[in-house]
């Protein structure tokens, strides 16, 4: 029987959840022995990546990706955090920031595969769009 | 016009331009090739929704896995990279359809492609549909007249129906396809030649040549191209298909022209292989049947309640040496309401068209034809028979009896008759004249190698000086005694008068 790396991710959440420092070191190590058993060693960037996003998901953090054309001060990190929590319902927010020129100013911000543009660059092509029609 | 009152225009309008920003399901390009990306993220993408590349090509969702979505290019995918953001648009993809389409040519996108400017449309139609149900259909009543003796005598084609045209390369089979739409003209039908990747050379004759005969003020070519990506053959026939039902819904008469379903075939084997699909027989998918029988199962006549529209579908097949029993050829032969079958032998026979009678069937249009037409073509197809069978015999040049002879003699003209030149389509009151001629004997006087002069003047005296005897053919539709009585006065006629005159 194959595994997936999300049936790996899932079962080394279930196992770790609620457990000490100590206990979680012995479950991680019996983990990977249990990989290398069945030879799927080759899935563990997939199944670390996975475990990242259960882990995410089951406690409710959120990972987001803003796009900006200058770096992002404090006082709209907060702001964006605030608006990426109530309209995900999540608890904590990991806002991070990237910087690029080529959207001409707004920002774009992207969790998982949503996406929000509120970018200058696009809101000038739509007008463009619009205009011509 | 001052160019304040142009400024204060451009500034209002800038003014009234309101942007908002909606949240977009977006997934990143894996890897890209040969027309099909696979893409992760696009959660809740669905089967054969449009998707947008940063390169402003559209693809469509084929695949969709745990992990990731396989999808294919509608157009060039030069330029797609890894890591791409490919936007969904929450739309199955459809191609626009109206009034303004006829007389254009479009790629299967519904983007005109005969610089002749942006076509309007009315709406979109989604390019799979689910054809209609048992109880919007009636069966299939009245004729397409296609204009070519053989086929509308003993292969008759009825409106709704779906005959295929099959036969070797260079036997004819578009050209077929191409006078029956040159013959629609005044018919009351609107006719798409769908052209799956097929030369371009070979469509700009094709359309130069419907320009030339008036044939365009009904018609719209869908091309894709052998150039165009494999895509666009794949949705080709389905796009054509959806413009012909906007028009079946509206009560029209649809023609539709599929060139060639092999190449469409070709074309979704490669699309299936790539996107890594298990090969089947003769590496064709598994479900290339059904891709043909969705398709041709959109044909339909219409019965009243649904507004009386019908789609007539001729998809062609290419054979490779006369193999009707390779895998596409026998699937399209068991979808279809009948097969048009061309020989090469025939055609270099000069037997043109260069149909196969014994094995050219129509299952449904016999009760689409006009009863006169039934009349002459049941004895027609009895003297080809006949003759066929003691052709045998007579290569050996033994003594012959009188009546064998004689049906030897009638045979030979019966297929001199048939024979009809490219873009020479024949009224069927004329079709009736000339069959019924040949059949009662009439021209077995006539020496074979002059029966096509005596036929081609024949129509000439009708139309100049019988034209009463035409009219009464098309008026009444059956060989009533008084229509007979003055046909055979007709024919009598001129028999005196083309002997007088030679």
């Amino acid at each position: 029987m194959k595994y997936t790396a999300t049936q790996y991710a899932k079962t080394l959440y279930e196992i770790t959840k609620g457990r000490g420092e100590q206990e979680i070191k012995d479950d991680i190590a019996g983990f990977l022995r249990l990989l290398v058993k069945n030879g799927d060693m080759r899935l563990r960037d997939a199944v670390i990546k996975r475990f990242g996003e259960i882990y995410d998901a089951k406690n409710g953090i959120i990972e987001a990706e803003v796009v900006s054309r200058e770096k992002l001060d404090a006082a709209m990190i907060d702001k964006l955090t605030g608006f990426i929590k109530d309209k995900y319902g999540a608890n904590e927010v990991v806002i991070k920031n990237k910087i690029d020129e080529k959207i001409d100013g707004g920002i774009i911000i992207k969790v998982g595969d949503e996406l929000m543009d509120g970018s200058i660059a696009r809101q000038l092509a739509k007008m463009r769009n619009k205009l011509i029609a | 016009m001052n160019k304040d009152y142009i400024i204060e225009q451009l500034k209002s309008q800038i003014k009234g331009f309101e942007s908002e920003t909606k949240t977009e399901k977006v997934g990143t390009v894996m890897e890209i090739g040969d027309g099909v990306a696979r893409l992760s993220g696009l959660t809740d993408v669905m089967a054969s929704e449009m998707l947008e590349f940063p390169n402003g090509e559209f693809g469509v969702a084929l695949n969709l896995e745990e992990e990731r979505v396989g999808a294919m290019v509608l157009g060039g995918y030069d330029g797609i990279k890894e890591g791409d953001q490919v936007k969904s648009t929450g739309k199955i993809l459809s191609v626009p359809v109206s009034d303004n389409f006829i007389g254009r040519v479009i790629n299967p996108l519904g983007l005109p492609i005969d610089g002749k400017g942006d076509i309007k449309a009315d709406e979109s139609y989604p390019i799979e549909k689910i054809a209609p149900g048992v109880i919007t259909r009636k069966s299939v009543h009245q004729p397409v007249q296609t204009g070519i003796k053989a086929i509308d005598a003993m292969i008759p084609v009825g409106r709704g129906q779906r005959e295929l045209i099959i036969g070797d390369r260079q036997t004819g089979k578009t050209a077929i396809a191409i006078d029956t739409i040159l013959n629609q003209k005044g018919q009351d039908m609107i006719c798409i030649y769908v052209a799956i990747g097929q030369k371009e050379s070979k469509v700009a004759r094709i359309v130069g040549e419907l320009t030339e005969r008036g044939a365009m003020d009904y018609t719209t070519v869908v091309v894709a191209g052998a150039s165009d990506p494999a895509a666009l053959s794949y949705i080709a026939p389905y796009a054509g298909c959806a413009l012909g039902e906007y028009f079946m819904d509206k009560g029209k008469d649809v023609l539709i022209v599929y060139d060639d379903l092999s190449r469409h075939a070709w074309a979704y084997r490669q699309i299936s292989l790539i996107l890594r699909r298990p090969p089947g027989r003769e590496a064709y998918p598994g479900d290339v049947f059904y891709v043909h029988s969705r398709l041709l199962e959109r044909s339909a006549k219409l019965n009243e309640k649904f507004g009386g529209g019908s789609i007539t579908a001729l998809p062609i097949i290419e054979t490779q040496a006369g193999d009707v029993s390779a895998y596409i050829p026998t699937n399209v032969i068991s979808i279809t309401d009948g097969q048009i079958y061309l020989e090469a032998d025939l055609f270099y026979k000069g037997i043109r068209p260069a149909l196969n009678v014994g094995i050219s069937v129509s299952r449904v249009g016999s009760s689409a034809q006009i009863k006169a037409m039934k009349k002459v073509a049941g004895k027609l197809r009895l003297d080809i028979a006949q003759f066929r069978e003691l052709e045998a015999f007579a290569q050996f040049g033994s003594d012959l009896d009188e009546a064998t002879k004689q049906k030897i003699e009638r045979g030979k003209r019966t297929v001199e008759i048939l024979k009809q030149g490219q873009y020479e389509p024949m009224a069927v009151e004329n079709q009736v004249a000339i069959l019924y001629a040949v059949t009662n004997g009439f021209t077995d006087d006539v020496e074979v190698s002059k029966v096509r002069d005596w036929e081609k003047d024949f129509h000439k005296y009708l139309k100049s000086s019988k034209k009463e005897v035409l009219e009464l053919i098309a008026s009444k539709k059956e060989l009533s005694e008084d229509v007979i009585a003055a046909l055979e006065g007709a024919i009598k006629e001129f028999k005196e008068v083309y002997q007088s005159g030679k």
